[in-house]
């Protein structure tokens, strides 16, 4: 469990309101898939997000807003992990799940259309 | 520590059998699969390292799957979705063990008049978060720091949260477990089939066994009912700083008092000022210097973040004319002592949100913090449990306190205020990459444990690798509840099946290694 900290202050810089839950996941699409698999983490305030932004453009560090990720490297930093990110594991996200949020997160519009 | 694990055929010959009641795509025994049930904050993941997984769509499944445990004579680790992290994530106490990975049970069934759920294993806090909000059923979660796990695990492993349903395992209302022999039992009025008092009322008709399930090893929950909080009309609190470290004394009293009365129904969490920058920054923005932060570090973080040496919200729910009233008395508690500041937080209901943990919001960049160090990071976590008294906070302060700078770490706690006790939560940050630091990390847990023990303190929780460590420390009349606990485990668990080690309890067979 994280510990308890400073709600003020990270809700202050972070604002992390409700921004995983803007997608209803009836749908098995890639963005469904990433927004119920990695969303809590990868989207606006997420873990993922937060680290990120120390090491890439932060105008980048929401992986939808990324042009430059490649499918295998979608998949090989979801198996092995990366940085403080655990490995998820093939119970939690299946192969063909983990395939299509890969294919999701590659394939993205350019320009500042994206989401 | 020498304990017999299960050979590679007799694992190889369970797995292969489970396959037949969940589908080989279900079994996980690749190399990286192991990997990926391992603790990834572990100093040394291979301690703990799972033989493979098994991930099963029913609760049916799950029975059989432990039948067929019984038959291998094969451990099986249940996690609900192994997000444990500063306690073990997914791995289990016994190396070799097979991981029963719950999290593709995802039912979600809400009473929404009632304000309960009814809820499997797999279910996360983000899970049952955007279930709510997408059918606009005005009821509040309560999570806990880090929301990516279970909502059902962290009530059966006692976690906590921000709001006056933050005491997640007391929350719990009716269960249906499969045992250890495969029989599957519902718990309080469920125990009558069809009942609609299940996730009503609590304790049942004769003994009541929903907390013999919490952090044990007597069965696998494969369905839990909670209650969830309606929402209020209002959340209305304060955020208070205060400047010296010695302020922790009367803070606790002034809390304790408050929470006795039920004027606070929420568990106020004292936090030092690492808790900010942990998570905000990273320690090379602050320092070069190794071993425990120096003064002038300290005051440049709270400068920063414009907080005090110990920082606590209090949050009160209901309607307006009550949360403006406990408001009030509050404010009272704490006038004329000396409050560094004191900032109003004030939700009321058409308000936009508030969007943190104290209205129920699922987050994880808490989980940041394992960043500090910057490199591959992790924590353990450290949590005794003593009396709500401000003396008694102060001493625990300052011998912990010492016990980080003589190992050279940075002090990272809380006192999270119960209803009539305190926990000290402990986050021991740390960096895997760094060799030397990490061969301070166990003799620091150790010492803090024999510390706690020595004041009579036990912890309320604790990681895979130092549950006998903690179990130990429970000892009165030579351990009499450890006697119990494996009498039940004996005679439920014959072969010792379910999850040998979790909190001390370990069963006949492999009882020899401790």
């Amino acid at each position: 469990m994280a510990g308890r900290f400073r709600w003020a202050v990270a809700v202050a810089i972070l604002v992390p309101a409700a921004a995983h839950a803007e997608t209803p996941r009836a749908q098995p699409d890639g963005k469904a898939l990433f927004s119920q698999k990695c969303g809590m983490c990868h989207r606006k305030g997420g873990m993922g997000t937060v680290l990120l932004a120390r090491r890439i453009d932060p105008a980048q560090a929401e992986l939808e807003k990324r042009t430059d990720l490649a499918p295998d490297y979608v998949v090989a930093a979801v198996r092995s992990g990366i940085g403080n990110m655990p490995r998820v594991p093939r119970g939690e996200l299946g192969d063909a799940d983990l395939d299509v949020i890969a294919c999701y997160l590659s394939i993205k519009p350019a320009g500042p259309k994206a989401r | 520590m020498a304990r017999q694990i299960p050979s590679a055929a007799q694992l190889a010959r369970a797995l292969k059998a489970f396959g037949g009641v969940v589908g080989a795509g279900a079994v996980f025994a690749d190399e990286p699969d192991r990997a990926s049930y391992s603790d990834h904050f572990a100093p040394d993941e291979a301690r703990h390292a799972p033989a493979g997984a098994v991930a099963p769509g029913s609760a049916e499944e799950v029975r059989a799957i432990v039948r067929l445990a019984n038959d291998h004579r094969v451990p099986l680790w249940p996690i609900s979705r192994g997000k444990n992290f500063g306690y073990g994530g997914p791995a289990p106490v016994l190396r070799g063990s097979i991981v029963l990975d719950l999290s593709r049970l995802k039912a979600i069934e809400v009473d929404e008049e009632n304000g309960t759920v009814l809820l499997e294993p797999g279910v996360g806090f983000f899970d049952l978060y955007d279930h709510l909000r997408a059918r606009n059923i005005p009821l509040w979660l309560s999570v806990p720091g880090n929301s990516w796990g279970s909502v059902a695990g962290n009530a059966l492993d006692r976690g906590v949260g921000y709001t006056s349903y933050g005491d997640h395992a007391a929350r719990i209302c009716g269960m249906e477990v499969v045992l250890p022999d495969g029989d599957l039992v519902r718990t309080g009025m469920g125990a009558m089939a069809r009942s609609p008092n299940w996730q009503l009322y609590k304790p049942g008709f004769g003994p009541s066994w929903d907390t013999l399930f919490c952090q044990s090893n007597f069965g696998i929950v494969t369905k839990l009912g909670m209650w969830l909080m309606p929402e209020p009309e209002s959340m209305l609190g304060f955020d208070f700083e205060f400047d010296r470290p010695d302020d922790l004394g009367w803070v606790v009293d002034t809390l304790a008092a408050l929470r006795r009365e039920g004027i606070i129904q929420q568990s106020p969490s004292i936090g030092n000022w690492l808790r900010a920058a942990a998570v905000m920054t990273t320690r090379d923005q602050w320092t070069d210097k190794p071993g425990t932060l120096a003064e002038s570090v300290i005051d440049a973080i709270r400068k920063r973040f414009n907080i005090g040496w110990w920082s606590v919200q209090t949050r009160f729910y209901g309607p307006l004319e009550m949360t403006e009233a406990t408001a009030r008395v509050v404010q009272k508690a704490f006038a004329g002592k000396p409050v560094l500041s004191t900032k109003p937080a004030r939700w009321v209901r058409g308000d936009a949100a508030e969007g943190s943990p104290m209205t129920g919001v699922p987050v994880t960049f808490p989980l940041a913090n394992a960043n500090w160090h910057g490199g591959r990071g992790g924590h353990i976590g450290y949590s005794p449990v003593l009396p709500a008294k401000g003396d008694l906070a102060m001493a625990q302060f300052r011998r912990t306190y010492a016990r980080y700078a003589e190992f050279g770490m940075d002090y990272h706690a809380s006192f999270s205020m119960g209803e009539r006790s305190l926990t000290n939560v402990n986050q021991i940050l740390y960096n895997k990459d760094d060799p030397a630091m990490m061969g301070r990390v166990d003799g620091m847990f150790r010492a803090l444990v024999a510390d706690a023990a020595a004041e009579r303190y036990g912890e309320y929780r604790t990681h895979i690798e130092y549950m006998d460590l903690v179990a130990d420390t429970y000892d009165f009349n030579d351990h009499a509840l450890r006697r119990l606990n494996e009498r039940v485990k004996d005679a439920l668990d014959p072969n010792g099946v379910i999850a040998p080690g979790k909190s001390g309890i370990w069963p006949a067979a492999w009882r020899e290694g401790r």
